[in-house]
């Protein structure tokens, strides 16, 4: 009976492995080549396109919601090209933009790219769908510390796509002083000579920072504490830009500023003479991830897509037309050391621990937004 | 005057004729694209505005006043009084330009004319984000400006142009020039030089002329391209930011930020409306004037 016992099982598991490989990826897109070099060259190549991940749905489209600047076109077209969907692809410039749409009804998008403070409110209201995981193998390559988020624990709805900081960028031919927080780009001797992001959160999550509150305890009373240090700080700057703060820093217009990493990553990248500081009283990390809309009418395709792009050659193609903080670890191996030492990609652990994420602060915001204009105006 | 009476009263004659059904079906085509883009999208905005909005950005509709309540607090007052600014002098800047610019071509032979026409006209077949961004380059510290004049030895080292109010107004007279220039041309053409030349056979001087005659007779132009240039220049928040670098913010901007990390899209429509209410108070005012 025993030996009968044996003959049976034995088989099952066979097949049962045989089933389970179609679901997994084939080694090829798990274990990384030891040359970087095949990251640009087999995006589409049928090796990394394992059986399993060929199955979408019956209606082969996919439309992508996502920021601008944020999935290279090239991308999009080898996963069109590999899996035979006709992707459309449509960009945000803001969280909120993109929620409005979702709310007007945008029944028609698959994917959504959300920062890690929305996930949480979108989660909140059942907005979202579960995600797969069987279907997405490639999440083994993200990084731990980007997994299990606070904002969606246990990733059931998102899937991290990139994440970044925000820190000081110094032109080091104009600025000779040692620069170490925002107290230090905020002095008399740089007035109209700094351009900041044009966010409200953002810099008042700055003043937070210096005065050592944390980020998202913005209550009124400690939007009363930062208000006199903003008021300070605000008459200061020269240029408010949230879409390219690099173009004022580039041009000379401006000598030093806080920029998004990804900017600033390619200030470096472009000149020597760009320093990248990460702020000593802490910054915010932000977190942007893939996930899929109730409302998404092909949510396998989704699927299909995100465990596309995180596979470790389409996810350091990335990382290289957008150098942003890449969770990705096996892509981090295909980067050459130049995008891999990069300061403002890639922080060191100890940075990373000093930095808080955003959480949603509801209708905070409103507040938040009504005392940076008034002091920006005054 | 009696003459102009008269044709007013028989085209008010022809207006109390009910139209007929072929008036109606010419006119249908612009009805609708009226109501649907204009008379629909204002209710919705007014409805918007007496609303709140919830959690991520759900708006509920309260009929609440106290949107406008926030929006006459001297914060966003002030961001309206400095966009008012913003828009009065560039409307004072393109009229002391435009005006000699329009009366020159208008008074100019006819293959001239043309010419000088098809010229004011060329930078609208660019975008003008992409004029603008041009103008980023020509004023930038390392730009061609400063390059210039720092190889001409007019200025020592570089100054800074760009991102100042200057250079937002400077943006804003560029994009908006030819929109002053074309009314005022149209109505110096319809200018009789026998009407001038009339003043000055009865003793006006250059002055004169210009004052009681010339000025008079080109204002309805002259009010068209103001309201022209004023209007839209008040709400424009592309070219304040991009090239003052957002620094004062104007009311574009904020009503912008209202629907989007603001997340109050109620109090944006309602600073939208106020908005609104200021440009409807410019034309009745440019009515009244024409009126007298």
């Amino acid at each position: 009976m025993k030996e009968v016992a044996r003959h049976v099982v034995l088989p099952f598991f066979a097949v049962l492995a045989f089933f389970g490989c179609e679901k997994t990826p084939a080694p090829p897109s798990a274990s990384p080549p030891a040359t970087p070099s095949p990251a640009a060259a087999n995006l589409a190549s049928p090796a990394t396109s394992p059986a399993g991940e060929s199955t979408g749905d019956a209606e082969k489209t996919l439309h992508i919601f996502c920021w601008s600047e944020y999935i290279p076109q090239q991308i999009v077209e080898a996963f069109s090209e590999e899996s035979g969907l006709k992707v459309s692809v449509e960009t945000y410039s803001s969280n909120e933009e993109m929620l409005a749409k979702l709310f007007a009804g945008g029944g028609n998008y698959d994917i959504i790219q959300p920062s890690e403070y929305v996930i949480e409110g979108l989660i909140k209201e059942g907005l979202l769908t579960p995600i797969d995981h069987a279907r997405i193998p490639n999440m083994k390559n993200l990084a731990p510390e980007f997994t299990n988020m606070s904002f969606d624990p246990g990733n059931k709805y998102s899937v991290p796509y990139m994440a970044g900081t925000v820190g000081i960028v110094v032109n080091s031919e104009l600025v000779q002083d040692d620069i170490k927080g925002y107290n230090d780009v905020f002095q008399e001797k740089f007035a109209k000579n700094i351009v900041v992001l044009d966010d409200a959160r953002e810099i008042v999550s700055w003043g937070l920072e210096s005065l050592g509150i944390p980020v998202n305890e913005v209550s009124d009373e400690n939007l009363a504490k930062v208000k006199p240090v903003l008021e300070k700080w605000l008459p200061l700057v020269r240029v408010f830009d949230s879409d390219s703060p690099k173009t004022a820093l580039l041009n000379g217009d401006v000598a030093l500023g806080i920029v998004w990493a990804g900017e600033g990553a390619i200030l470096l990248n472009e000149d020597q003479k760009f320093k990248w500081i990460v702020p000593a009283d802490g910054a915010h990390l932000f977190v942007d991830s893939l996930a899929i809309p109730k409302s998404a009418k092909h949510v396998q395709n989704a699927e299909l897509f995100i465990n596309y792009v995180l596979r470790p050659n389409v996810s350091a193609k990335i990382s290289e037309a957008f150098p942003y903080l890449n969770p990705n670890v096996a892509a981090r191996e295909l980067l050459t050391p130049a995008q891999r030492n990069n300061p403002a990609s890639f922080p060191t652990a100890d940075q990373l621990a000093n930095m808080q994420t955003f959480k949603d602060v509801g209708e905070q915001a409103t507040k938040i937004d009504e005392l940076v204009t008034s002091l920006k105006a005054q | 005057m009696t003459a102009d009476g008269a044709a007013s009263s028989q085209a008010a004659a022809i207006f109390k004729r009910r139209p007929g059904l072929v008036a109606w079906l010419v006119l249908a085509p612009l009805l609708a694209w009226l109501i649907l883009f204009v008379i629909v999208p204002t209710i919705m905005l007014v409805l918007l505005s007496l609303g709140e909005q919830k959690g991520l950005g759900t708006v509920h509709f309260t009929f609440t006043l106290k949107n406008y309540v926030r929006a006459l607090d001297w914060t966003w007052l002030k961001v309206l009084v400095i966009s008012v600014g913003y828009a009065l002098v560039t409307t004072g800047i393109c009229m002391v330009i435009g005006f000699p610019a329009a009366y020159f071509i208008g008074r100019s032979s006819e293959p001239l004319r043309n010419v000088l026409l098809t010229l004011v006209m060329i930078p609208f077949w660019t975008s003008f984000l992409i004029r603008t961004y041009a103008w980023i380059t020509i004023l930038s510290k390392e730009g061609v400006l400063n390059a210039l004049l720092v190889s001409a030895r007019i200025i020592p080292e570089p100054i800074g142009i760009l991102y100042t109010p200057f250079a937002a107004v400077l943006g804003l007279v560029y994009n908006f020039l030819p929109f002053m220039i074309l009314p005022i041309y149209t109505s110096v053409e319809r200018l009789d030089s026998a009407v001038i030349e009339a003043a000055y056979d009865l003793g006006a001087g250059p002055l004169r002329a210009f004052s009681q005659v010339i000025i008079p007779l080109t204002q309805p132009g002259i009010v068209a391209g103001a309201l022209l240039v004023f209007v839209p220049s008040i709400a424009m928040f592309a070219i304040t930011n991009l090239m003052g670098g957002g620094d004062p913010p104007t009311i574009g901007d904020v009503i912008y930020k209202q629907f989007t990390s603001g997340r109050n899209q109620p109090f944006g429509a309602a600073l939208g409306c106020l908005l609104l209410l200021i440009f409807f108070l410019s034309l009745w005012i440019t009515r009244r004037q024409r009126a007298e």
